[in-house]
């Protein structure tokens, strides 16, 4: 019975489905023979029908074809639709759901609509009356002449304009603006000249404002001013409602004025409307005025507004289809924030783009919202603006004569006036690259491109190798002053911002040439201001963000012209570089005048400054700018991974070159080297049975990973190997038949292959061995090497199963996936990570500082698997989310944050696929068996091409990283993030200090275990601190080769205690282990469970309790003669604050340090939380979740 | 006071590390008693021993209950239950592979060499793992570690190499015993022969992979006798199955969809 009834309901939702996407469901049916019956009525039984005749009817129902229903024209066309256009039903409906949530609600457009008429009616009643009784500020900066103003009542209606009017609002925050033009009286004739039209507008809007703020249906409301588009010549009127409805929408008063005030003409770009005079400067008469273009588009925007607006209107109002086009384009360009700004590409260029390619007939009326956006993506990105394109049918002047006057030339329908004329050519080619890049993520099938497109935010500066900051006052006056030349101060109307983005970019352009992609202007947005306070002067400060060329940036040369054929440029090259520049004779013969910024032999790192160097020469040379009145930022984590200075390189004794100041990516090199050598002494052995065929590392190192410097240290002593470090290498051996059969004979062969290899390095290359458990020690150079070999035949013995047939089976576990991953899949992982750094070499640094962060903030391999470290940040480097990958290892990291910290882990799959060998249909089954069985994947899922059959299981485990431990990642990361944000876009601030983001808050732990620092060595890293303790007497001496003591016992420790307590220690050098019990519950008394009993005591009749001293007391047992003390954190505070405030590294740091034990204190005996505390309360929490 | 020192039929003792400990373990223990009797842990002879702590070792145990008489072994498990002390020992037989016992909280089987020795065990105070001295019996912390290092981490090459050639001696007897086992083919007392992959008449190797061959070629082989577009019906369900594959996937698609819009994965800001 219950089946017929689901067999109804199935074929009801089968009509329904079938309705809802093709409205007519009567519509043509085919024709019989394509195997369907006619569509039938089905009643419904309500009833239950008797049992017996039952049986029959559900066989009938069963039937397959009983369930199907033949096609209708409409839904045969949307799949064709789907499949054509979309690749796949996935995005279209993804698109779909997003518009949908973008849909403005209901309330909202009722909201602007009656807001609209009360303003009408309204702004019919003002009074015409003299400017006295405004007792508002007036919006305008400006050195004001006096002249006779009256207010006059307005004649038109206030119109909606923008979004708002053609329904493309946008959310979190809805901004709608409405226009108010004033009326033609108010103005004279002579009013075009020197910003007396701007004037009389802000004098316009603050009388409205004041006549607003005094009716009571508005009295209420938050009033405030703000610029628009950061344009201080464009001062609006912003309205915040009062209640809910405030929060997330405001409105925007624009005044502007009708068109018939003055000729259009008188606004050609090569005219002049401001005077020099008009800034106390000279002119002489008989030079024609320099053309103000950028001002008289500025005038235009006004006068045209109404006409624009209208063509917008015409093509966008009641075309649901444009509309949402435009939504998601402006979703598409907010989230790469290149609308940001005076010099933004505004979604008003985009709306007017779509209507151009409407008139040229490249749009069609019928074309879907997704044909609109992935049209404009297309035409932009093979489009060139600079020519100029024009939406005026009849163009009352050339366009080539037009675009000679600005970067980038988009005429609007009067012909007049330049939509785009102050958009600089950098951001127009940044939004070009972006179009270009989404049409390619549109097109390749492999991706599901929607959460690239529209989904990750990623912020402006995340896409910048280096920033150029320069927000000192005293600076950006002499930049003024000095060097910006008169004609541009005249045509921004002295606007410091593209006066001083001009100054810069041009230079700069100039000095770096090709070694730069781009540098685009880093704006944020003005903040408004309350309507009775002073307009504030905004723009005096520069952010510039550089995207170098990796191909040509870190060129250490730049070389001139030759001074022998020609004499001119050379000394003009001379005079750019000035001192720099010197007279050098080259290879080749020829001698040129050229600068050099570098040695070749230069360490990476280094050679990475050397755009800094470049800029800050520049800067100097020409502008008299000395380091410290600008801030650079390049390089800045680059210490994270350096040699700390407290270790002498000097007191080593070996033969391989070394400096005091090298990092680990510098001495990477010299260990790959001495791996090399090694592998060809291996392969030169003779006199083994088998010859050895394959020899990889598999350490980090191998593939420029290991981010802590590694020394040619390792020696012998007393007979025993002592290295910091040992460096793991696979060797194969040629193909045999003799193998045993069984795992015990094969191990046991294996290690006497490792005997006679170790006897035989010793006998011909003098090479200390030692046999281990793990297989062949072997010193080399100050190295350690330890080789493993490999043979396929135990990874098929190990997986070799007898099912109950009796026939044997070969079935992945644990133990076989270990082994198959180290011997054989690893190494092809890390020669694909090995040539990616070759490609970029920026990995490998990149990787280095991740991996360092995570370590300093007590997550360890235990916690969070390195290589999934190294396989999200190559993730980062082949997904193409962005159109530049960078060259700056900083902004790889903060790239990496961003990853971590916005990712959605239970829903993404992180598939490497290097060389493409995945096909199409591998990567949808995978996906397809991704989403439908997530839980049988680990929590964060990893796959690289060489790892198929086992995809996602491989790198990560259920418990490494566990969800707790993802959640804190993730949070630890959005921390970060926001101070690196803050810090960068502070107008005081360079970057971030170091010691910011790499000490770990010690808050939240339960216990400190401080271990003997005379047992554990030191990292070499550049050491940071710790949070709990103090710096102490530094110890590098080397441990016995092999293995990591403290990774072993929390190991340990964490087996046998997880249930009851985390334990974290930073494995860079951590000193200490910071203990979190788990909640309460579990340490209550439970009733006795044979099964629960692990750590339990009796505590009352019949039941059983965990004690947390008898587990402290373990603690203790396991780490004798390892521990010096245990104790809770605010004991080591106490501790640390009595013995009279000792020295810390970082002497701001430590008051902090000092005041968080009051303040909780404080929290203990009061409810209220201070609101201060808040961040690092959320902390704290999150470590407690972790229980 | 209530009586703590006995819990659903277990005995409660102290498991002391050192003379003063104060913080200790509870050992809970009883005689080892199930219906189904393995021949390692026999009746009467056993004693249970449940909440040993994950460092305590079998010679630790034994050298304590070597006071109350002779103990013939000590075996550990993860929990009670069948198979599990064979499941806490798997693989650590097999020579060169570093393979070890999980150091979690376990439970342990003493057995005595006499049944009247299991009541005197029955009675003691506490179980106490040191020396008369007052030493810890259990080697922990820096001193096991080092011990471990010197003496099973670091291999002496040429010990090695004696243990190899005898195991490999011993492994090479068996091989061909079971080689001439296999060549002989003689029917076992129940009538089997023995078919191996030498011999006269030799099987297919029973691998999985081997015999998956064997069967999907079988069903390809009967999949080919069949005509697929022959009959109108055939072709007309083809066409069928396409859409209602098609509108499956649009389904699929769907839920997917719901399942993202749950987590709010379409809110770009």
């Amino acid at each position: 019975m219950g089946r017929i009834k689901e067999n109804q309901s199935k074929k009801k939702t089968l009509l329904r489905d079938s309705k809802a996407y093709s409205d007519q469901a009567a519509a043509a049916v085919t024709s019989s023979d394509d195997g369907f019956d006619e569509p039938k009525e089905i009643t419904a039984p309500k009833r239950k029908l008797p049992c017996g005749n039952s049986d029959a009817k559900k066989k009938k129902f069963k039937h397959p074809e009983a369930n199907v229903k033949p096609p209708t024209l409409e839904e045969i066309k949307e799949i064709r639709d789907t499949r054509n256009l979309f690749h796949s039903n996935l995005f279209k409906l993804q698109v779909k759901e997003m518009l949908e949530e973008l849909q403005l609600k209901p309330k909202y457009s009722n909201y602007i609509e009656n807001w609209l008429e009360t303003f009408t009616t309204a702004v019919h009643e003002f009074q015409d009356g003299l400017l006295d009784n405004c007792q508002l500020e007036v919006p305008l900066h400006l050195h004001k002449k006096l002249f006779n103003f009256q207010f006059l009542t307005p004649t038109a209606e206030p119109k909606l304009i923008g979004a708002a009017a053609i329904g493309t609002l946008l959310g979190p925050k809805l901004v709608v603006d409405v226009a108010l033009e004033m009326p033609e009286k108010c103005f004279q004739k002579e009013d075009y000249r020197n910003l007396i039209f701007d004037q009389k507008r802000a004098l316009y809007l603050a009388t409205v404002a004041s006549k607003l703020k005094e009716l009571p249906a508005c009295a209420a409301d938050h009033f405030a001013y703000n610029y628009h588009a950061n344009n201080p010549l464009k001062p609006v009127l912003e309205l915040t409602p009062t209640g809910k409805i405030g929060k997330h929408l405001s409105l925007r008063l624009y005044i502007t004025a009708p068109k018939a005030i003055f000729k259009l003409s008188r606004f050609v770009p090569w005219n002049n409307n401001v005077r020099p005079s008009f800034f106390g400067d000279k002119w002489d008469e008989s030079e024609t005025l320099p053309s103000t273009q950028h001002y008289n588009a500025n005038v235009l925007f006004d006068l045209t507004l109404a006409e624009n607006q209208k063509l917008l209107l015409s093509t966008f109002s009641g075309h649901r289809n444009f509309q949402e086009g435009l939504l998601l384009l402006k979703v598409w360009l907010r989230q790469r924030q290149l609308d940001v700004g005076f010099s933004g590409f505004s979604a008003h260029i985009l709306a007017a783009y779509i209507v151009y390619l409407k008139q040229n007939r490249l749009l069609h009326q019928s074309s879907s919202s997704y044909q609109v956006a992935r049209t404009v993506w297309n035409q932009l990105a093979n489009s060139d603006w600079t020519q100029g394109i024009t939406l005026c049918p009849q163009q009352p002047h050339q366009l080539s004569t037009l675009a000679g006057y600005y970067d980038v030339c988009f005429m609007d329908v009067t012909g007049y006036y330049n939509i785009c004329a102050n958009l600089p050519l950098s951001v127009y080619k940044a939004v070009c690259a972006e179009a270009k890049l989404a049409v390619e993520l549109l097109n390749d099938v492999r991706v599901n491109s929607f959460s690239q497109i529209f989904m990750q935010a990623s912020p402006l500066y995340t896409r910048m190798d280096n920033i150029l900051k320069i927000t000192n006052p005293a600076t950006v006056d002499q930049l003024l002053e000095l060097h910006v030349q008169p004609q541009v101060k005249y045509d921004y109307a002295n606007y410091a911002h593209p006066q001083l983005l001009k100054l810069l970019t041009d230079l700069l352009q100039k000095g770096l040439g090709k070694r730069v992609h781009a540098i685009l202007p880093l704006e944020t947005a003005s903040k408004s201001w309350t309507v009775d306070t002073k307009a504030p002067i905004i723009g005096r400060s520069l952010t510039l963000g550089l995207i170098l060329d990796p191909e040509h940036a870190f060129e250490v040369l730049d070389k001139g012209p030759a001074t022998n054929e020609d004499a001119e440029g050379a000394a003009e090259f001379r005079k750019f570089w000035g001192e720099k520049s010197n007279l050098r004779r080259f290879q080749d013969g020829s001698i040129t005048e050229a600068v050099v910024w570098a040695a070749v032999t230069d360490a990476p790192s280094k050679k990475r400054l050397i755009v800094r160097q470049i800029v800050l020469h520049l800067l100097e040379q020409h502008l008299q700018l000395e380091q410290s009145d600008v801030h650079y930022i390049a390089g800045e984590l680059d210490i994270i991974y350096s040699l700390t200075s407290s270790f002498k390189v000097a007191k080593l004794q070996t033969k391989l070159k070394l400096e005091q100041e090298t990092d680990a990516e510098a001495v990477t090199p010299l260990v790959i080297h001495c791996y090399d050598a090694l592998a060809r002494q291996l392969h030169t052995l003779g006199d083994l049975p088998l010859d050895i065929v394959s020899i990889s590392g598999i350490s980090p190192v191998f593939r420029y990973c290991e981010p802590q410097p590694l020394l040619p240290q390792a020696r012998l002593v007393a007979d025993r190997m002592h290295a910091g470090h040992v460096l793991r290498v696979i060797i194969q051996l040629g193909p045999s038949g003799k193998w045993p059969n069984e795992l015990g004979a094969l191990r046991s062969l294996k290690t006497a292959f490792l005997i006679q290899i170790g006897k035989q390095l010793k006998e011909q290359q003098h090479l200390h061995t030692q046999l281990c458990k793990e297989g062949l020690l072997v010193l080399k150079q100050g190295y350690c090497f330890l080789l493993e070999l490999a043979h396929t035949k135990e990874v098929a013995l190990l997986k070799q199963q007898q099912t109950e047939r009796g026939v044997t089976a070969y079935v992945d576990n644990a133990a076989s996936r270990e082994i198959e991953r180290r011997h054989y899949i690893l190494p092809r992982v890390s020669g694909a990570l090995h040539a990616l750094h070759q490609s970029h070499s920026t990995f490998g640094p990149t990787v280095l500082i991740a991996k360092r962060w995570l370590a300093t903030q007590m997550i360890d391999d235990g916690l969070w698997p390195s290589i999934a470290t190294e396989l999200l940040v190559a993730h980062l480097f082949q997904q193409r989310q962005m159109p530049h990958t960078t060259v700056a290892p900083q902004t790889g990291f903060i790239r990496f944050l961003q990853l971590l910290a916005h990712s959605d882990w239970a829903s993404e799959l992180f598939l490497l696929n290097f060389n493409n060998s995945w096909t199409e249909q591998q990567i949808t089954d995978l996906e397809h068996s991704y989403r439908s069985e997530r839980d049988s994947y680990p929590a964060l899922c990893l796959a690289t091409a060489y790892d198929q059959q086992h995809a996602g299981r491989l790198w990560t485990t259920d418990d490494c990283p566990s969800k707790p431990v993802l959640g804190r990642v993730t949070l630890l990361a959005r921390h970060a993030l926001q101070l690196i944000e803050s810090s960068l876009l502070s107008p005081s601030l360079g970057f971030v200090r170091p010691a910011q983001l790499f000490i770990a808050s010690g808050e939240g732990y339960d216990l400190v275990i401080e271990l003997k620092p005379d047992l554990l060595p030191n990292t070499l890293c550049y050491d940071l601190g710790s949070p709990f303790l103090p710096f102490s007497q530094r110890n590098f001496r080397l441990p016995l080769a092999g293995i990591d003591q403290l990774a072993k016992i929390v190991q340990q420790l964490r087996s046998a205690y997880s249930e009851y307590a985390a334990f974290f220690y930073n494995p860079h050098g951590g000193k200490e282990l910071a203990i979190v019990w788990r909640p309460a519950s579990e340490f209550a008394p439970k009733p006795f469970k044979v099964n629960e009993l692990q750590a339990c005591t009796p505590c009352s009749v019949g039941k059983v309790q965990v004690v947390r001293d008898t587990l402290v007391e373990d603690f203790k047992l396991l780490l004798k003669d390892f521990y010096l003390r245990i104790c809770t954190p605010e004991q080591l505070k106490r501790e640390q604050r009595s013995h009279n405030k000792p020295k810390r590294y970082f002497d701001d740091q430590s008051e902090p340090d000092v005041d968080k034990p009051q303040k909780k204190k404080k929290k203990k005996g009061t409810v209220t939380k201070p609101t201060d505390l808040k961040k690092r309360l959320k902390k704290s929490k999150s470590l407690s979740a972790l229980c | 006071m209530v009586d703590l020192t006995e819990i659903e039929g277990y005995r409660v003792v102290p498991l002391r590390m050192t003379p003063d400990a104060k913080h200790c373990h509870s050992i809970y223990m009883r005689e080892h008693f199930i219906r189904l009797m393995d021949p390692n842990k026999p009746k009467g002879r056993t004693l249970f021993l449940l909440n040993v702590p994950p460092y305590v070792t079998e010679a630790s145990l034994q050298t304590f209950f070597k006071s109350k008489g002779k103990v013939e072994s000590v075996l550990f498990a993860e929990k009670p239950g069948r198979d599990e002390t064979e499941h806490w020992y798997e693989g650590l037989d097999v020579p060169f592979s570093n393979v070890e016992a999980p150091f979690k909280f376990k439970v342990a089987y003493v057995v005595f060499e006499k049944s009247t020795t299991i009541g005197r065990a029955l009675v003691i105070e506490s179980i106490d793992l040191f020396n008369s001295s007052g030493e810890c019996l259990i080697k922990t912390g820096m001193e096991l570690w080092h011990d471990n290092y010197v003496n099973k981490y670091i291999l002496d090459a040429e010990k090695t190499q004696r243990q190899i050639d005898a195991y490999m001696a011993k492994y090479d007897k068996r091989e061909r015993a079971a080689l001439a086992a296999a060549k002989t083919s003689e029917a076992d007392p129940d009538g089997w022969v023995t078919v191996g992959k030498d011999g006269r008449n030799a099987g297919f190797e029973q691998k999985e992979s081997v015999v998956g061959r064997i069967e999907r070629k079988m069903e390809k082989d009967k999949k080919t006798k069949e005509l697929k577009n022959f009959y109108t019906f055939q072709i007309r369900e083809s066409k069928m199955q396409n859409i209602v594959e098609l509108r499956k996937k649009y389904e699929e698609d769907k839920q997917k969809i719901e399942l993202l819009k749950k987590s709010r994965r379409f809110r770009p800001f």
